[in-house]
């Protein structure tokens, strides 16, 4: 079996890159560093994908293929022979079952991803026969998310999910947010830290080939990014930043100049920090309603289409995996575990002051 | 006119637009009167310009019918509308959808085809008489039928079935309408120098520089005269005239300092905000700044609410939940509207309730007017609506509800909101909304690329 399949590799490798201390002048790594004052910001630049992990050929994690998506599924249910149909009898009728689905069987075959391995924490401190083993060795990993996204190629990297959300997630001023790590006596290695999570308002700090640099700053949006704040506490072992869980984090999500916005119920971060930046898993319980309402904001059948996702199949998918925050009155559970695998670079966190709260945060 | 009477003219006109939180503090407090001037263009006898309530000056027909065209258009896979001298608007009665919305095919019956119009049904054109000439950008197109229309700009010129009185826009607007090849009103020129422009915003025509950063004011200056020095100069920057600039309509020159002119408009010196990005609104944030409109649209009925969301302002209702307006067009070749209670409300059902009329009254609830609900304009009226088949009904019928309407057209509320400020369902619907779905009523967008 691949242990190290290529995309993990790069994250790993990525990760043993020698610490830069500017954007050209390597130095080395210093065996502990505590940032000034005990804080150090943290702003998300890259979406990687939503806890996939992939292996070069995908036979591990997808060995019978990938799922067919709405273009695919219509030519079968209406197919070119000749026969009259309605347009309420065809494409409303699919679009129906997009914005008011349900959990009737698949009329479609779906394939889950499957094997031994994935991206993700252990959420609920159990070792369940549905979960996953991490690359290394973490047993218990929660990430049911990764059964329904991870053979529907919008959610791989060669999907438009994968080429276009990074982008955005870059560019798009509604998505901006960044965590912030206060108390921090040692990057490498402290019990008692606290992380504090904010929407924030300005533009990345980008270098001449556009890629993303350390030693911005973002000012807190304390105005219309008010809900958003959430802290937790943290530890750092051996440099990775390892937090209690959020009570939720929300996750916005500016696609097609949609403002959507993702619930992580009890939301953990495992990142791996540097003085320069951080890269892992922001991961937790994801309200299904909320994220599969997003993805249908965000992504238009049209664009779905081109990565072959079928939103109807997507969400028996998410109903039926659903593993977290069960309904009081149904029994159901509203919420699947799911991660963002994210990298970020290093930012100066300017919190509003307090006398001009509005007007900075607007600016 | 003293100097006395100017100031207090001056105050009125510069808004309350802080922040708004549950108020509708966001439209001047007294109705403002004054209309967005035009520009004096020539004309064919029997047109006119009518200053609309939200996009201002258009040109209109001789009853004050508002003209509209229809711009070519590229969807998805191909295009629709007019080019320009080439009108194709016509008696066609299209049976089945083109499929220029990918991914789904053409050639499918539409909705409701037996009493299906055709396009000329809808958009009346503006017949020209054998013998007319054209007069500035105004020409003459001819139509397949061999007879002659009216073109502004090139584009032939329609009237809208959907407007009774001057002053109605309700079969097209001019703000963004997403990859839908729907119609455009027939905006005329503002007067304005040529370094100004307006945009339409929900909240009215807001006066912004050519190159779409906004305009401000502060109710720290005097009529004609800047009192924006020193530090301030740090945060505001004067909107220079150029020396050979002459006043003209409701904007003039002021000398800030010896050689250093300054435009103003309605005597209030203009600036705009150091580093603020194109298009937004932040200045009105500064206590005492305030964007510069020309005109402002009606205030929306007193029950409604302005919330703050993740994004930036929206309308809402008197509960603070989030205003939607819905958005449809069709996918035949003529590209009809299906957002008005009077269009087939399948599309509608089908995203707001999976083609189930009773599960969208619970997921889209209509915005329920009070039974002495009345309007003195024409964005907002209410109207009775049966909510089993989505169109018109009679007053007090059986069932019937009597809901507030914005342009002629129902406006909604979401049952996955639950709090003031959440927009769970902007951009719900085909193609993000806009071809078939819900759109949050923003007058404000700070962190979006669109919806004011």
């Amino acid at each position: 079996m691949n242990r190290h399949p290529h995309s993990i590799v790069s994250f790993v490798g990525a990760l043993m890159l020698p610490v830069l201390g500017s954007a050209s002048t390597p130095v080395t790594p210093k065996a502990d560093w505590a940032p000034p004052g005990g804080r150090i910001g943290y702003v998300l630049t890259n979406e990687v994908s939503w806890g996939v992990r992939e292996t070069p050929d995908h036979k591990e994690e997808c060995p019978d293929g990938f799922n067919i998506g709405p273009r695919e599924q219509f030519a079968e249910l209406y197919p070119k022979d000749g026969k009259k149909r309605t347009l309420a009898e065809t494409q409303l009728k699919r679009e129906a079952e997009v914005w008011a689905p349900d959990t009737t069987p698949d009329k479609f075959p779906f394939h889950e991803a499957t094997g031994k391995y994935a991206l993700g924490i252990d959420l609920d401190g159990k070792a369940t026969p549905e979960d996953f083993e991490s690359d290394d060795g973490r047993k218990g990993i929660d990430n049911q998310l990764f059964r329904v996204v991870g053979c529907v190629r919008n959610y791989r990297q060669e999907g438009e999910l994968g080429i276009i959300t990074t982008k955005w997630r870059a560019q798009k001023p509604f998505n901006r947010v960044t965590f912030e790590i206060t108390g921090v006596d040692s990057l490498k290695n402290d019990s008692d830290v606290m992380v504090s999570y904010y929407r924030t308002l300005d533009t990345l700090l980008a270098g001449p080939t556009g890629n993303y640099m350390p030693g911005g700053s973002q000012r807190v949006d304390a105005r219309f990014g008010k809900r958003f704040i959430a802290r937790a506490k943290g530890r750092i072992v051996d440099g990775v930043l390892e937090t209690q869980p959020f009570d939720q984090l929300l996750v916005p999500e500016d696609g097609m100049g949609d403002p959507a916005i993702n619930i992580f119920r009890t939301a953990q971060l495992r990142l791996k920090l540097t003085p320069e930046g951080a890269e892992g898993v922001l991961g937790g319980f994801v309200d299904v309603e909320q994220w599969y309402y997003a993805m249908n904001t965000s992504w238009a059948t049209h664009h779905a289409a081109y990565g072959q996702a079928s939103a109807a199949s997507i969400y028996k998918a998410l109903r039926r995996l659903a593993d977290g925050f069960p309904d009081p009155e149904t029994g159901e559970n509203t919420a699947i575990s799911g991660y963002l695998a994210v990298k970020l670079v290093q930012a100066y966190v300017i919190q509003p002051d307090a006398a001009n709260t509005n007007k900075v945060a607007a600016k | 006119m003293t100097r006395t009477s100017l100031i207090a003219l001056f105050l009125v006109t510069a808004p309350l637009v802080a922040a708004a939180s549950g108020t509708m503090a966001y439209w001047p407090e007294k109705a403002v009167v004054q209309k967005e001037q035009f520009e004096p263009v020539p004309m064919p006898p029997g047109f006119q310009i009518v200053v609309t309530e939200q996009e201002g000056p258009v040109f209109a027909d001789s009853r004050g019918h508002t003209l509209y065209t229809w711009p070519v258009r590229q969807l998805r896979n191909g295009p629709v509308g007019e080019r320009k001298g080439q009108p194709s608007c016509d008696k066609t009665v299209y049976t089945v959808n083109s499929g220029l919305m990918s991914p789904y095919p053409g050639g499918f019956e539409l909705p409701e085809v037996a009493t299906r119009p055709s396009c000329v049904d809808l958009w009346p054109p503006a017949i020209a008489a054998d013998d007319a000439k054209p007069i500035g950008k105004w020409t003459i197109a001819q139509r397949k039928d061999g007879s002659k229309q009216w073109a502004y700009d090139g584009y032939a010129l329609y009237t809208s079935v959907l407007d009774d009185q001057p002053g109605e826009v309700n079969g097209g607007i001019s703000g963004s309408t997403g990859e839908v090849g729907v119609r455009r009103p027939a905006e005329a020129p503002s007067m304005v120098p040529p370094q100004f422009s307006v945009a339409t915003r929900l909240t009215g025509r807001t006066l912004t520089t050519i190159d779409n950063y906004s305009v401000y004011a502060t109710t720290k200056d005097q009529p004609d005269k800047s009192n924006c020095t020193g530090a301030c100069l740090e945060e505001w920057k004067p909107i220079v005239a150029p020396a050979y600039a002459k006043p003209r309509g409701e904007f003039a020159v002021i000398e800030r300092s010896p050689g250093i002119f300054q435009w103003t408009f309605r005597k209030q010196p203009l600036y705009t905000h150091v580093g603020e990005p194109f298009s937004k609104m932040y200045g009105s944030d500064v206590p005492g700044w305030y964007n510069v409109y020309t005109q402002y649209t009606p205030k929306p009925p007193a029950e409604f609410s302005v919330q703050e969301s993740p994004t930036g302002l929206v309308l809402a209702d008197k509960n603070g939940k989030t205003v939607y307006i819905y958005m449809c067009a069709d996918d035949a070749l003529d590209q009809q509207a299906c957002d008005h209670p009077d269009s087939p409300q399948i599309y509608r059902f089908t995203v707001c309730g999976g083609g189930d009329p009773k599960r969208c009254v619970e997921r889209f609830p209509y915005v329920l007017a009070p039974k002495d609900a009345k309007s003195d304009n024409h964005l907002w009226t209410a109207m009775w609506i049966d909510p089993m088949t989505g169109k018109k009904a009679k007053p007090n019928q059986t069932g019937a509800l009597y809901v507030w309407a914005y342009r002629e057209r129902p406006v909604y509320t979401h049952y996955r909101d639950r709090k003031a400020g959440d927009m769970t369902a902007d951009q719900w619907g085909e193609f993000y909304g806009y071809r078939n779905g819900y759109k949050a009523f923003w007058l404000r967008s700070d962190f979006g690329g669109r919806g004011e």
